[in-house]
């Protein structure tokens, strides 16, 4: 009989190689900000272009939500983390800046210095 | 040689400045201009990173190798085979396994997020909240499964007394004795309650807490469970939070699915389970015996203690019940040891607080930061300032129960003591930065109308006093103060802080004594000249149109009550007689010809 101890190491091997699965490791990581202040100041559409963008075929993206992060004023907010690479952190992401993160950084791996939260 | 660019964080908290990092800053600017890397190389600081003893701490992104015990000689090797040629060095890198320190790795070259310190919200932010996936990832159930596996109930109660947590709700007690007091009660069955019943206006730090990590405040409850032998936990949050009512949900149904709350936890003989209770949004209802009401089905309304919950509690049971911010902190003390956590903070504070910080900032977020940390760090490092040039006048912290704080205590370390002795409270964390435009008896006003409206009007000194309070103050900023005002609030604040039953109003006054006992003057000025300097008090102030004015008509326009008049393309004039100074004609000017006088 395995110990409590155990048995959560070897849940948390399975949820890793869960989110591997997903494409955790070799893709661009975009995290949208989904709690209520990110919401009110409009992610709920930013959200819904990558995810567009991902039903339509956009590939080796790795597309989740997040909770706020805390930088109210620059909300909503969205990251782009890949390995190998410093974290890109996008500031008042709205459905055109969306667009824009999903042709140029994503697509072509510009990253898009005017938005940055520094 | 390789093209990438690089950002360098030194940590420039107290321990690695006194070993020398900023002399090291020094010398790798020196060592870029030299290899002529200024272009690619950027150099930023971050607060305290929790690895004191091996300091100086510097981290390289990308990447984001640590390295510690960097010295003067190190510098060079680093510039020439890191930074040129892109190998890590391997002899100087530490490798780090703190919980906060992930959190860190995706925000920390951002200046906003550098000087903070992420404990309780350490995966606010960086993981899906709704993602169980995402927390076991994160060593999430660890600390449960440790406790349950390796601990007693003691142990566990004394590796959380040792690690000096207090309670984040606002007064500050030591949660470990708590857990203690309730443990050592007989009686069964036994409660465990997360307060997320959060009042404060203008504070968000729950909600945030829970939307963004719900899943570490049901790990702490659990492990509250075990340590005091209860079996039931209650979440007791607001139904205007509906979004973090959902996560909280979803996360006690994953956590029930994959077995980590209800019969035999992990296959052990703990059964722990947690049910959601909605408060309506009364203010009372975050006081712990209010709460014990409203859950019991009763009107939310406090009782004297002692009895303390500890003892009698939800049901007559002994019930342990800390805020949302004070169970995240668990999990981390349990998996990073109290030991750790000690090493944050102050003498008498330890950890990290999190803090709302409002009002007039440019950056305005959600933050947690070191205790100890002074004022204006968090101010102008974090908060960035004034925004527009104004003038600081003073930062009120802790809500509608603390108090307002000039710029001479601006480098009063933030902890439950020195805000204390500052005429302060560090309450649950609103933080609220006020500039010279506000008028500092208004914002009493603001603090106490709301005390007064959420009045539960069980004690009399609470209900009646509060209420006097105001009229008080009203009449006082409309230009109707009497000489001897001032005392009479003094004396009404401190009978009401020293007779009411509960919380609310021990601190309902605290906005209004710290404004007179830090801004008398503007007390004086409001009751004697009937003047208002911020000219914020609408019927202290009356409105001019200057010469400036082009003759648009756009304030004619707009004014109420026809106060307005002229033609065309010259000057207006404003009718004194008709004008009931509700600013339309001053907001409404494009070319600032109205002026406050």
């Amino acid at each position: 009989m395995p110990t409590p101890l155990e048995l959560i190491r070897k849940k948390r091997a399975e949820a890793v190689s869960r989110i591997i699965g997903k494409g955790y490791l070799s893709t661009k990581r975009v995290y949208v900000g989904m709690a209520t202040c990110e919401i009110a100041a409009g992610s709920k559409d930013v959200m819904e272009v990558f995810q567009k963008a991902v039903s339509r075929g956009l590939t080796d993206v790795y597309l989740s939500q997040k909770g706020c992060a805390g930088r109210c004023n620059l909300e909503p907010t969205v990251e782009v983390i890949e390995a190998g690479k410093s974290p890109v952190k996008y500031g008042k992401v709205d459905k055109d800046r969306a667009q824009q993160i999903i042709e140029r950084h994503l697509k072509n791996g510009e990253v898009i210095n005017e938005w940055l939260i520094d | 040689m390789n093209a990438t660019s690089y950002r360098i964080i030194f940590c420039d908290g107290t321990s690695c400045i006194n070993k020398g990092a900023r002399k090291l800053t020094a010398l790798l600017r020196g060592q870029l201009a030299k290899h002529g890397l200024t272009d690619r190389v950027t150099i930023g600081l971050s607060g305290c990173l929790g690895m004191c003893e091996k300091g100086p701490i510097m981290v390289v992104n990308p990447g984001y190798t640590i390295y510690g015990n960097v010295t003067e000689n190190d510098i060079p090797q680093i510039v020439e085979e890191h930074l040129v040629n892109g190998d890590p060095i391997a002899r100087l890198v530490i490798q780090e396994d703190h919980l906060y320190n992930r959190f860190f790795r995706v925000f920390g070259d951002a200046k906003f997020f550098g000087k903070q310190m992420r404990i309780a919200l350490r995966n606010c932010g960086i993981i899906d909240p709704e993602s169980i996936d995402d927390y076991l990832s994160l060593r999430g159930y660890e600390a449960l499964a440790r406790a349950i596996t390796e601990m007693t109930p003691e142990q566990v109660i004394a590796e959380i007394e040792k690690s000096g947590l207090r309670g984040r709700g606002g007064a500050g007690f030591p949660t470990g004795r708590k857990w203690k007091l309730t443990a050592a009660e007989k009686a069964a069955p036994k409660y465990v309650i997360c307060n997320a019943d959060e009042g404060d206006p203008g504070a968000f730090m729950d909600r945030s807490a829970i939307e963004g990590d719900p899943h570490t405040v049901v790990e702490g409850m659990a492990i509250g469970g075990y340590a005091i032998g209860a079996e039931t936990g209650i979440v007791y949050i607001r139904a205007e939070y509906p979004l973090a009512i959902q996560r909280i949900r979803r996360a006690i149904e994953d956590a029930r699915a994959h077995g980590l709350l209800g019969k035999n936890i992990l296959g052990s003989s703990f059964s722990f389970d947690i049910e959601i209770r909605l408060g309506a949004g009364a203010f009372v209802c975050g006081e712990e015996t209010a709460l014990i009401h409203s859950i019991e089905g009763a009107r939310g309304m406090p009782r004297p203690r002692p009895p303390y919950p500890a003892a009698v509690g939800l049901f007559g049971q002994p019930t342990l019940i800390n805020n949302v911010e004070t169970w995240a902190n668990v999990p981390v003390i349990l998996l990073d040891g109290a030991n750790w956590f000690r090493t944050i903070g102050t003498e008498t504070s330890k950890g990290t607080k999190v803090f709302a910080l409002a009002g007039k900032v440019v950056n305005t977020g959600l933050i947690e930061v070191p205790m100890g940390t002074p004022l204006r760090e968090i101010i102008y490092d974090i908060g960035g300032g004034i925004p527009f040039g104004k003038r600081f006048k003073s930062v009120q912290t802790g809500g509608p129960s603390g108090g307002c704080l000039p710029e001479q205590y601006l480098d009063t370390p933030i902890d439950y003591e020195s805000l204390a002795k500052a005429g302060s409270i560090m309450g649950s964390g609103g933080m609220i930065v006020i500039d010279e435009d506000s008028c500092m008896v208004d914002v009493a006003r603001f603090f106490l109308e709301f005390t007064q409206d959420e009045s539960c009007g069980k004690c009399t000194p609470c209900r009646e006093g509060t209420k006097r309070m105001l009229e008080i103050l009203t009449r006082i900023t409309e230009g109707k103060g009497q000489p001897g005002d001032i005392e009479k609030l003094e004396r009404l604040g401190g009978m009401i802080k020293k007779a009411s039953l509960c919380g609310l109003g021990q601190s309902a006054p605290n906005p209004v004594l710290s404004t007179i006992k830090n801004f008398r003057e503007e007390y004086e000025e409001h009751i004697h000249e009937k003047k208002c300097r911020a000219k914020a008090c609408k019927s202290l102030v009356s409105y001019e149109i200057t010469q400036k004015c082009v003759g648009c008509g756009a304030c004619r326009r707009v004014c109420p009550v026809i106060a307005i008049s002229g033609s065309p393309k010259s000057r207006h004039v404003l009718d004194q007689n008709k004008c009931i100074r509700c600013g339309m004609c001053f907001n409404t000017c494009k070319v600032e010809a109205i002026a406050k006088v």
